[in-house]
């Protein structure tokens, strides 16, 4: 189970290093989404049920809806750079 | 049966799923992708609520599945051009 856990930090690291690299801003916020779903998990891994729901309930619901309403007030893309 | 299997299957469709974050070259690519991590990891919190045994632990999914779907509601309004 550690190797999971370990696993699952893994991956979280990796979609945080995307989220703050990624020059499409929604695909940044769904990467942040993904970094708080393992953190969920990992809480829910350490025995502390209460905390996961929490952070469930905020990161996958309330964060990612006030970011994408804040993306559809300004601009998707990052400047001086071309993607998609 | 040995809970490892489960994990590691489970595990791998992590592993998949991050995969196709990274890569995906659209921003609903990476929707779809972290949703269905989303379900998959529910499926692992109910697993591992057995395995634990530790019944209370299968409200934490209940919560994570609805709060997924208002989350990916959202962003399939925000890819379909319907907030403004």
């Amino acid at each position: 189970m550690i190797v999971f856990q370990t696993f699952l930090v893994l991956v979280m690291i990796v979609a945080a290093l995307a989220a703050a690299g990624f020059r499409d801003l929604l695909g940044s916020v769904i990467a942040c989404s993904l970094v708080s779903l393992m953190a969920s998990i990992i809480f829910y891994f350490l025995q502390a049920p209460d905390v996961a729901m929490a952070e469930a309930s905020i990161g996958a619901g309330l964060t990612t809806a006030i970011f994408i309403f804040a993306i559809s007030k300004t601009k998707r893309h990052e400047e001086n750079e071309k993607t998609d | 049966m040995n809970p490892l299997i489960y994990v590691t299957i489970i595990g791998a469709g992590v592993l998949l799923c991050l995969l196709r974050m990274l890569l995906g070259p659209s921003g609903a690519d990476r929707a779809v992708a972290v949703d269905t991590a989303a379900t998959v990891t529910t499926a692992l919190l109910v697993l591992l609520g057995f395995v634990f045994e530790r019944y209370v632990y299968l409200d934490v999914a209940l919560v994570y599945a609805v709060l997924t779907f208002v989350g990916s509601v959202v962003i399939a309004r925000y890819l379909e051009g319907g907030i403004r």
